[in-house]
């Protein structure tokens, strides 16, 4: 039997594998999810003529993924800006000297509790953490108005969270930790454990989870919610909270590394923090607008329109760092 | 004199480079992680984390877990593997065809079609169905139904290449039942070890169905300390050495019960064989094999049906950007460097020489190495600037792909060998011909179909890959795995089975492609 042209294919990859045209670019690492943010991406490479290369996280190592994958490239860095789901992560990074400090000129009419002092992330759209309710579950008088509602006997077996090791869980748990204390939130914890929360590998499995009628309700982001209404599941987002501490907001953050392509970058970093990007991201991600101007779609509130929980996001990194072995530990890790 | 000093030293030089490549690709990256071992505490912390009572129950757990999933896959694939490899079933390989496919696709896509199928909101779905879904006893028999192929397939190939003159002999003494229990039952025994080994490896490796399903096992315990905000790639190596320790236990198992015979078990005979009759038992055996065939295929229906159901396929483009052709350059790339090493490390391999049984050895081991701890691995060892070209590129997965399943084409291609008489080869180098010489012009023709074989098992390893090319890929340029991983966060779920249905065909097209080149008759 003739094997030529199979070989012929065979060198040919192997020779395609190494090569990639040179020309302008800028390398870009997200956690937030790709179906909003390629074509935001698309359309800048489209209006620049950079190219953006792009690594986006997975479902189960959601928004941590990638930070990791930061640090572990740390000595030959890759990426040249890290767009974040959330403003506590990249403190990880300011910690180890990855951060390279940039005061966007397009974030100074972002309001100041939404960007750092010192540049070192610049805030856009943001999320709420609130409870999707399934409502072919919950009666209306019957819905859940707490997080605490999620240790609620009645409700046992019949709720779920994300793996409060990765991805938005991860802050969350650490600003409950702020605002209970650590041996509040940990007594929170064992309280769900102890009332059968399922405990789902991400939140879109908890969309999942919930739109699917297989629990009552569960906690997610603003943009699971949007997903699960779009895709028509018999849902309900409840802003949990709003007579007591509030609900946790987390605005997206443009960070800067230190990488190849810096220049291109500041440029990009410009651009994702504009008011049309901010605009794209509300509408593609059901995000909750920071500026005045950017009109919120429909279903989402603004963040004056609800109680906020106020948070300290360095002392909400430094909680969250310093409660992973416990909660390894109650993950069962 | 000169000539023929190179002559004897070229099969050896030739050798020491594959053996130098390989462990560049498959080893340095595991020392660069045991180097992470001695930075900072990272050695108290993993000291801590190896002596916790939680560490050996996952640990346990894990072992149970994999112990179950291979009991079901020899339960039904054994049985399956007489059926469907030598009676007179009618469509019997067209059964073994469709009951083998779900091996070559990623675990993860077969859970998600699962869950299309029995969850809560699913085609036949319901809370008992939810349930046991979601269980360790659910997550076993996902496992197990995709694993099951293996040793259906390991068994029916090794009954091919059984000598029929055994056969016709115990046939004049005894019924057909009789020669099945007595001659062929240990005839094959190898080939069940051997799938017994590889189901029990990935099942213990696997982290993808038991996370999506919510059992907690040991390979997400490795994970939690790469994956978590506190990183920690030292301590996740010191977590992934008791499973080194069980890869080479199962190598200790699968020599033993394979002997002396461990790679000359599989290869298939150029006669054909007779077919064992099934007689009273044809109706019986009908059943089981198109069960076996199917039922491992309802998940694909289900992907199937959800992707049309919500428009998938007309919405696909945005999503599926280059992932398709990044997947084949990547998994070509791979199979092609894997087959090169094959050729040279698995015919030392099948000529019983030590090195290359050392470096079957940490082939296997880098197989069952958690893909998340080899992948960080690699990123330490390529992630230099003198390596840009590699780790800046699409030749970072290739390798990656080369050291994870490497083990696949050194075993395909030992076992190839050691069907071929070694007469051949001493008389091409009694008449001079070099190392090099004899496997162009000998070796390489001879095999041809059994390295095109270890070619597309390792092209289709690699293309169902997601848990090693997930933590490494170059910006820009994921492989459609990765894709459909990512876009399940929050992507449509028609759009996601969509994408996993095209995953389907292009592996289904590999595979036929494959076997067109493989079965086709001599010009």
């Amino acid at each position: 039997m003739s094997f030529r042209a199979p070989i012929a294919v065979l060198l040919a990859g192997l020779a395609f594998a190494g090569c990639r045209k040179p020309g302008r670019e800028v390398v870009v690492y997200l956690s937030i999810d790709q179906p909003f943010t390629e074509p935001i991406l698309r359309e800048y490479e489209q209006r620049s003529g950079v190219k953006v290369r792009a690594v986006f996280d997975t479902e189960e190592t959601k928004s941590t993924g990638v930070l990791n994958r930061i640090v572990a490239e740390a000595g030959s860095p890759q990426a040249d800006l890290f767009w974040s789901g959330d403003p506590v992560r990249p403190s990880v990074l300011v910690k180890k000297g990855l951060v390279l400090p940039y005061a966007s000129p397009s974030a100074a009419d972002v309001p100041a509790e939404y960007r750092a002092a010192d540049g070192s992330w610049s805030g856009g759209a943001a999320r709420a953490r609130l409870l999707l309710v399934n409502t072919k579950r919950v009666r209306q008088d019957q819905l859940p108005r707490s997080v605490r509602d999620l240790a609620d006997p009645r409700w046992k077996g019949q709720t779920a969270i994300a793996n409060p090791l990765y991805g938005t869980t991860t802050m969350h748990v650490a600003a409950l930790a702020e605002a209970w204390g650590d041996d509040g939130l940990k007594r929170f914890l064992t309280q769900l454990k102890s009332n059968g929360v399922r405990i789902a590998s991400s939140n879109g499995e908890v969309k999942r989870l919930v739109a699917s009628g297989e629990v009552a309700f569960g906690l997610a982001d603003t943009d699971d919610a949007a997903e699960a209404s779009k895709e028509g599941a018999p849902v309900l987002a409840v802003y949990p909270d709003q007579g007591g501490m509030g609900t946790l907001v987390m605005p997206t953050a443009v960070v800067l590394v230190k990488g190849p392509h810096p220049e291109e970058a500041k440029k990009l970093a410009d651009y994702l923090l504009s008011v049309p990007a901010e605009e794209r991201l509300v509408e593609l991600a059901s995000h909750m607008p920071l500026r005045p101007e950017v009109k919120a779609p429909p279903g989402v509130r603004r963040a004056g329109e609800f109680t906020v929980m106020k948070v300290d996001y360095g002392k909400v990194a430094d909680a969250m760092q310093r409660l992973q072995p416990w909660l390894r530990e109650w993950a069962g890790l | 004199m000169g000539r023929s000093l190179a002559t004897r030293w070229e099969q050896p030089a030739v050798f020491a480079l594959a053996a130098a490549v390989f462990a560049a690709v498959a080893l340095l990256p595991m020392l660069s992680l045991g180097g992470e071992l001695l930075r900072g505490d990272a050695l108290s912390h993993a000291a801590r984390a190896l002596s916790a009572p939680r560490t050996w129950k996952l640990f346990a757990a894990s072992l149970g877990f994999a112990g179950a999933v291979t009991a079901i896959a020899l339960v039904i694939g054994v049985p399956l593997g007489f059926v469907l490899g030598r009676s007179d079933l009618p469509g019997r390989r067209l059964a073994l065809w469709l009951h083998a496919f779900p091996v070559f696709l990623p675990p993860f896509l077969l859970a998600l079609g699962w869950f299309h199928l029995l969850g809560r909101g699913g085609l036949l779905g319901s809370e008992v169905t939810a349930r046991a879904l979601f269980s360790p006893a659910g997550a076993v028999l996902i496992l197990a139904l995709g694993l099951t192929p293996i040793v259906t397939a390991l068994v029916a190939i090794a009954l091919q290449a059984v000598d029929p003159s055994l056969e016709e002999a115990a046939l004049l003494a005894g019924g057909p039942w009789r020669t099945a229990t007595r001659i062929l039952v240990p005839l094959v025994r190898p080939a069940v070890a051997l799938g017994a080994l590889v189901v029990f490896a990935l099942a213990f490796s696997e982290m993808g169905v038991p996370s999506f399903l919510r059992v907690g096992l040991y390979p997400g315990m490795v994970f939690s300390r790469l994956g978590g905000v506190d990183y920690a790639p030292g301590e996740a190596f010191a977590l992934a050495l008791p499973l080194f320790g069980v890869a080479l236990l199962l190598l200790a198992f699968e020599r033993a019960a394979a002997g002396r015979r461990s790679f000359a078990v599989l290869g298939a005979r150029s006669r054909e064989v007779p077919a064992l009759r099934l007689g009273r038992w044809r109706v019986a055996a009908t059943l089981l094999a198109w069960s076996g065939a199917v039922i491992p295929l309802a998940p694909l229906a289900a992907l199937a049906l959800r992707a049309t159901r919500g428009g998938g396929f007309s919405r696909i483009g945005p999503s599926l950007g280059s992932s398709v052709g990044n997947s084949l350059t990547a998994s070509i790339s791979a199979a092609g460097a894997v087959l090169i090493l094959a050729i040279v490390i698995g015919h030392a391999a099948a000529r019983g020489r030590r090195p290359a049984l050392a470096l079957d050895a940490l082939a296997v081991l880098a197989f069952l190495t958690p893909a998340t701890v080899l992948g960080v691995g690699l990123i330490a060892t390529w992630n230099r600037p003198a390596t840009q070209a590699i780790y800046g590129s699409g030749a970072i997965v290739a390798v990656a792909f080369a050291a994870r399943y490497g083990a696949i084409g050194v075993r395909a291609a030992a076992v190839s060998f050691a069907q071929g008489s070694v007469h051949l080869e001493e008389a091409a180098a009694v008449c001079g011909a070099g190392f090099v010489r004899r496997l162009a012009r000998i070796l390489v023709p001879m095999h041809a179909r059994g390295l095109a074989a270890a070619f597309l098992l390792a092209l289709v390893f690699c293309l169902r890959d997601l848990e090693t090319a997930v933590l490494l890929y170059p910006a820009g340029e994921e492989p459609l795995t990765v894709r459909i991983f990512t876009f399940e966060a929050n992507g449509s779920e028609a759009v996601v089975a969509a994408l996993s249905c095209v995953q389907v065909a292009v592996t289904a097209a590999a595979l036929l492609a494959g076997s067109v080149l493989l079965f086709r008759r001599r010009s």
